[in-house]
C-alpha cells in the first residue's frame, strides 16, 4: 500500500516539476521589469527587457508611415526618454493618457519598443 | 421608466430574502411559499433588466448610464447590447441570468423530485443577493443626472459590432453556470449527504456552463481577430486568462464527474473542482473589475473588485470549512473505491495536467502583482511566457483526449489499449512525417498535427461505428477540439505579412494573390467621416473576391476606428488593415494566416456535440418524470 501511495506521489511530482522547469526556462527571455522613467535614466540597462510607463509628449510624435516607424517621447514628472516603435502608429495614440512600452534600449541611447500599450481615459467605460 | 427598473430591484431584494428565508431551513415546511418568493425575485430582475433595455431603446438620457453608453443615432441592435457595454449594466445582466438559471433549478424534473430545487435555490439566491446589493447600493444603472444632456457619448466604436452583441452574454451565461452545481454540492453537504447520487444532477449544468464559456471563449478571440486589428485572437491578458481558468477545472470537472471512469477519490475530486470552478468565476471577475493588472480590456476601478475579493474570501473559507465539517461524506464508500483502469488513470492524469495549466496560467498572470508584493519590482511575463509553459501540457492533454475513445473501449487493461490504439498513433505519425518531410514549418507543427490526426483518426472509429461505448455528443466535442487545435496550429505557424504603400491602379502580390488597389474611397454618415478602400483580389488571373478595410472618425470621440478587411478561406485568411495614407497613396498592412476558419468551425462542432450530449440526460429525465412526479407542472 505504501509502495502505491508512493508510486502516485513520484507520477504525480513528475508534471508538477515539468511545468517548473519550463516556467524558469521561460522567465529568462519573456520577463520585463517594470521601471520608472526616471529610474532608467540613472541606471544603464542595456541587455535587459524592460516597461517603462509614461505621459506621451504630445508635439514629440513623428510618424513616418512608408516604413512605418513611429518616435515619441515619453515623459514623468521630471524626466523624459526618447522611443521608437517599427509599426503601425495605433488609432487612438494621440490622444492616450499614459502609453506603456515594452522593449530594451538601443546603442543609441532610444529605447527600442517591441510592445506599445495604450490607457485611454475612455478604455471600456465612459467614465474615469 | 427607470423608477420601474429600481423598484425592480428593490422588489427582487425583498423577495430573493423572503425566498431565503421560507427556503433556507434544512427542511422547507413551506414549499410552495419558497418556490413562489423565488419566482417574484426572477420576474422582477427581468423587469429590472427590461426596464434598462427599454430606457437605452427610448434615449432615455436621465440615466447616467444611458447617456454614457448611447447616442440617438446608434443602431438598434447596439442600443440593446449598450445594456451590457459598462460595469453596472453587466452586473445587472449577470442577475438576470443567475435568475433564469434559479429558474430552470425550480423547474428541473431531477431536482424537483425530491424537492431539492428549493435548498439549491437558496444557495443561489444567497448569490444573487450579492449581485442586488451591488446594484442597489455600489454601482447602479439606474442613478439619474441632474442635468440631462439632449444626447448621449456615444457608444464606444470598438463596442459596436456582433462580437460585443454576443459575447458578454454567452461569458456571463457560462460564469453563472457554475453557480449551480457550486449550489447543489453545498446544499447536499450542507445537511449530510453521504450518498453519491447527487453528483449525477450535476453533470448536466456542468455540461451547459462548459459550453457557453466555451463559446464565450472563442467569440472573444473571434471579436479580438475581427475588430482590434493586430490579426491575434488570443494574447494571454489577465482578462482572456480569467475567463481561461473555470474552464480549465471546469474540463476536469466534467470528466471527473463521468459515472463510469471510478477514478479513485472521485467524490472528492468533484467536490474539490466544483468549489475551484465557482470561485475562479469570482476571482475572474475581481481581476476584471478592480484594476490590479494592467489589460487592455478592464473596466475602470472602484469598490467592486475589491467586494468579489471579499466574497471569494469568505466563499473559500465557507467551502473548505463545510467540506472539513462533512469530511465523512466525501469518503468513499467501501463499493466506490477507484478502480486501476486505463480511462480511470487517464481522466487522473488529465485532471493532475488541467490543474497544473492552471497553476501555470495563474501564476503568468498573478506574477507582477506577486513580484511587486515580493521583491518591490513589478515583472510582467509576455505571451512567450505562456506559451512555452502551456503548449506542451496543452498538447499532451489533447494526446490523452484523442485516445479517449479508446481508453473507455477496451476492456482487457493497457496492453487491450495499445491493442486498439496502434492505428490512430500510426495515423498520427504518418501525418507528423508528412508535415515534417514534405509541408514544413519544425516540430511545433508536425507535433501538434501529428496528435491531432491521431486523435480524429481514433474519434472517427466511433462515428463508423466500431467503438460501441462512446456517446456521438462527446465525440463531436472532441473532434470540434481537434479541429480546432489544426486552427490555432496552422495560424499560429504558418504566417506570413507585408507593409507596403501603393498608388492607384498598382497591384500587390501577396502569397498567390494579386490585389489591385483602386483607391481611396470617403464616405459620409451622420456623425462619422469614413475613408476606405476595397481591393480587387486575384488568383492565377481570376477574380476571386474582395477586401475591404476603412478607418472612421467619429464626430464626438477623439480616436478614430479601424474596420479590418478579412477574406477567409479554407485554406487561409488574407488579413488587411489600411494603416494610414498621404493623398491617395495608401499604406497597407497585409497578413496571412494558415487554417484560421478552422477554429470557429470546430467551435461549431463542439456546440454540435455537447447540445446532443445534453439533450440524452434531460430527455431521459423527462421520461423519468413521468412515472415519478406525473402532470405537476404548475411554478409554485
Amino acid at each position: 500500500m505504501a509502495d502505491k501511495k508512493a508510486k502516485v506521489i513520484i507520477v504525480a511530482l513528475l508534471p508538477v516539476l515539468v511545468l517548473g522547469w519550463l516556467a524558469f526556462r521561460a522567465f529568462e527571455n519573456s520577463a520585463a521589469y517594470y521601471y520608472t522613467i526616471s529610474e532608467v535614466l540613472v541606471q544603464e540597462m542595456r541587455d535587459q527587457k524592460l516597461r517603462i510607463k509614461g505621459k506621451l509628449v504630445k508635439d514629440s510624435v513623428n510618424y513616418d508611415p512608408s516604413i512605418p516607424l513611429l518616435e515619441f517621447s515619453l515623459a514623468d514628472q521630471d524626466s523624459q526618454v526618447d522611443a521608437v516603435y517599427a509599426g503601425v502608429l495605433p488609432d487612438n495614440f494621440h490622444h492616450a493618457d499614459e502609453v506603456i512600452v515594452e522593449g530594451k534600449f538601443n546603442s543609441r541611447g532610444q529605447f527600442t519598443v517591441s510592445k506599445l500599450m495604450l490607457q485611454c481615459p475612455s478604455k471600456y467605460e465612459g467614465e474615469d | 421608466m427607470h423608477y420601474i427598473g429600481l423598484i425592480s430591484l428593490y422588489a427582487a431584494f425583498g423577495s430573493t430574502l423572503l425566498a431565503l428565508f421560507y427556503g433556507g431551513r434544512a427542511s422547507s415546511s413551506q414549499p410552495k411559499l419558497a418556490r413562489r418568493a423565488n419566482l417574484i425575485s426572477i420576474l422582477a430582475a427581468a423587469a429590472s433588466t427590461s426596464a434598462l433595455a427599454a430606457a437605452f431603446l427610448t434615449n432615455d438620457f436621465r440615466l447616467a448610464y444611458v447617456a454614457r453608453n448611447s447616442a440617438r443615432s446608434l443602431p438598434l441592435i447596439y442600443k440593446l447590447s449598450a445594456v451590457w457595454a459598462g460595469q453596472s449594466g453587466s452586473l445587472l445582466l449577470w442577475l438576470l441570468i443567475l435568475s433564469l438559471f434559479s429558474l430552470a433549478v425550480q423547474r428541473s424534473c431531477r431536482l424537483r423530485a425530491e424537492e431539492l430545487d428549493i435548498p439549491v435555490n437558496a444557495v443561489l439566491g444567497v448569490v444573487r443577493l450579492l449581485f442586488i446589493i451591488l446594484l442597489l447600493f455600489v454601482t447602479s444603472p439606474f442613478e439619474v443626472l441632474p442635468d440631462p444632456p439632449h444626447n448621449g457619448s456615444g457608444l464606444n466604436p470598438m463596442l459596436q459590432s456582433l462580437g460585443m452583441v454576443v459575447h458578454p452574454p454567452l461569458l456571463f451565461i457560462g460564469f453563472s453556470g457554475f453557480a449551480v452545481p457550486f449550489a447543489i454540492a453545498v446544499s447536499r453537504l450542507w445537511v449530510g449527504d453521504s450518498d453519491s447520487a447527487w453528483l449525477e444532477t450535476v453533470r448536466p449544468w456542468v455540461l451547459l456552463a462548459w459550453v457557453f464559456l466555451t463559446a464565450g471563449i472563442v467569440t472573444g478571440g473571434q471579436w479580438a481577430y475581427s475588430e482590434l486589428g493586430w490579426g491575434g485572437y488570443w494574447a494571454w491578458d489577465p482578462v482572456e486568462n480569467a475567463s481561461l481558468f473555470p474552464w480549465l477545472t471546469g474540463t476536469a470537472l466534467l470528466h471527473t464527474l463521468l459515472p463510469k471512469t471510478g477514478i479513485p477519490a472521485r467524490k472528492w475530486w468533484c467536490c474539490a473542482l466544483i468549489v475551484l470552478s465557482f470561485s475562479l468565476t469570482i476571482f475572474g471577475t475581481f481581476l476584471t473589475r478592480s484594476g490590479v493588472l494592467d489589460s487592455v480590456h478592464a473596466f475602470s476601478g472602484g469598490a467592486v473588485g475589491s467586494i468579489f475579493l471579499a466574497v471569494l474570501a469568505v466563499l473559500l473559507v465557507f467551502s473548505f470549512g463545510l467540506a472539513w465539517l462533512r469530511r465523512d461524506c466525501l469518503r468513499e464508500a467501501g463499493s466506490e473505491r477507484g478502480s486501476t483502469s486505463p480511462l480511470a488513470s487517464a481522466v487522473l492524469i488529465g485532471n493532475i495536467l488541467l490543474l497544473l495549466l492552471l497553476g501555470g496560467v495563474l501564476f503568468g498572470t498573478m506574477f507582477p502583482l506577486l513580484s511587486r508584493t515580493l521583491a518591490g519590482r513589478e515583472i510582467v511575463l509576455d505571451e512567450s511566457f505562456f506559451n512555452q509553459v502551456t503548449v506542451p501540457f496543452f498538447l499532451a492533454l489533447v494526446f490523452l483526449m484523442g485516445l479517449a475513445p479508446v481508453l473507455a473501449g477496451s476492456s482487457g487493461g493497457w496492453p487491450g489499449v495499445l491493442k486498439q490504439a496502434w492505428l490512430p498513433l500510426v495515423c498520427g505519425s504518418a501525418v507528423g512525417l508528412y508535415v515534417t518531410f514534405a509541408v514544413g514549418g519544425g516540430e511545433t507543427a508536425a507535433l501538434p498535427f501529428g496528435i491531432a490526426a491521431c486523435g480524429l483518426a481514433a474519434h472517427l472509429r466511433v462515428l463508423l461505428g466500431r467503438q460501441p461505448r462512446f456517446s456521438i455528443g462527446c465525440t463531436l466535442v472532441h473532434i470540434g477540439l481537434l479541429v480546432i487545435l489544426v486552427g490555432v496550429t496552422g495560424s499560429s505557424v504558418y504566417t506570413d505579412d507585408i507593409f507596403v504603400s501603393v498608388e492607384p491602379g498598382q497591384a500587390v502580390e501577396f502569397g498567390s494573390y494579386a490585389l489591385s488597389y483602386p483607391g481611396l474611397t470617403p464616405r459620409y454618415g451622420v456623425d462619422r467621416y469614413t475613408v476606405g478602400t476595397t481591393l480587387s483580389l486575384s488568383r492565377d488571373g481570376r477574380d476571386v473576391g474582395k477586401l475591404t478595410s476603412e478607418k472612421t472618425f467619429w464626430e464626438n470621440r477623439s480616436q478614430p476606428s479601424t474596420e479590418v478587411g478579412i477574406f477567409s478561406t479554407f485554406k487561409e485568411d488574407l488579413y488587411l488593415n489600411l494603416a494610414g495614407w498621404e493623398g491617395q497613396t495608401a499604406q497597407l498592412h497585409l497578413q496571412r494566416f494558415a487554417l484560421v476558419s478552422w477554429i470557429w468551425g470546430g467551435a461549431w462542432i463542439v456546440y454540435l456535440g455537447a447540445a446532443m450530449a445534453l439533450v440524452g440526460p434531460v430527455r431521459a429525465a423527462k421520461q423519468g418524470k413521468q412515472v415519478k412526479a406525473w402532470g405537476r407542472r404548475t411554478f409554485s
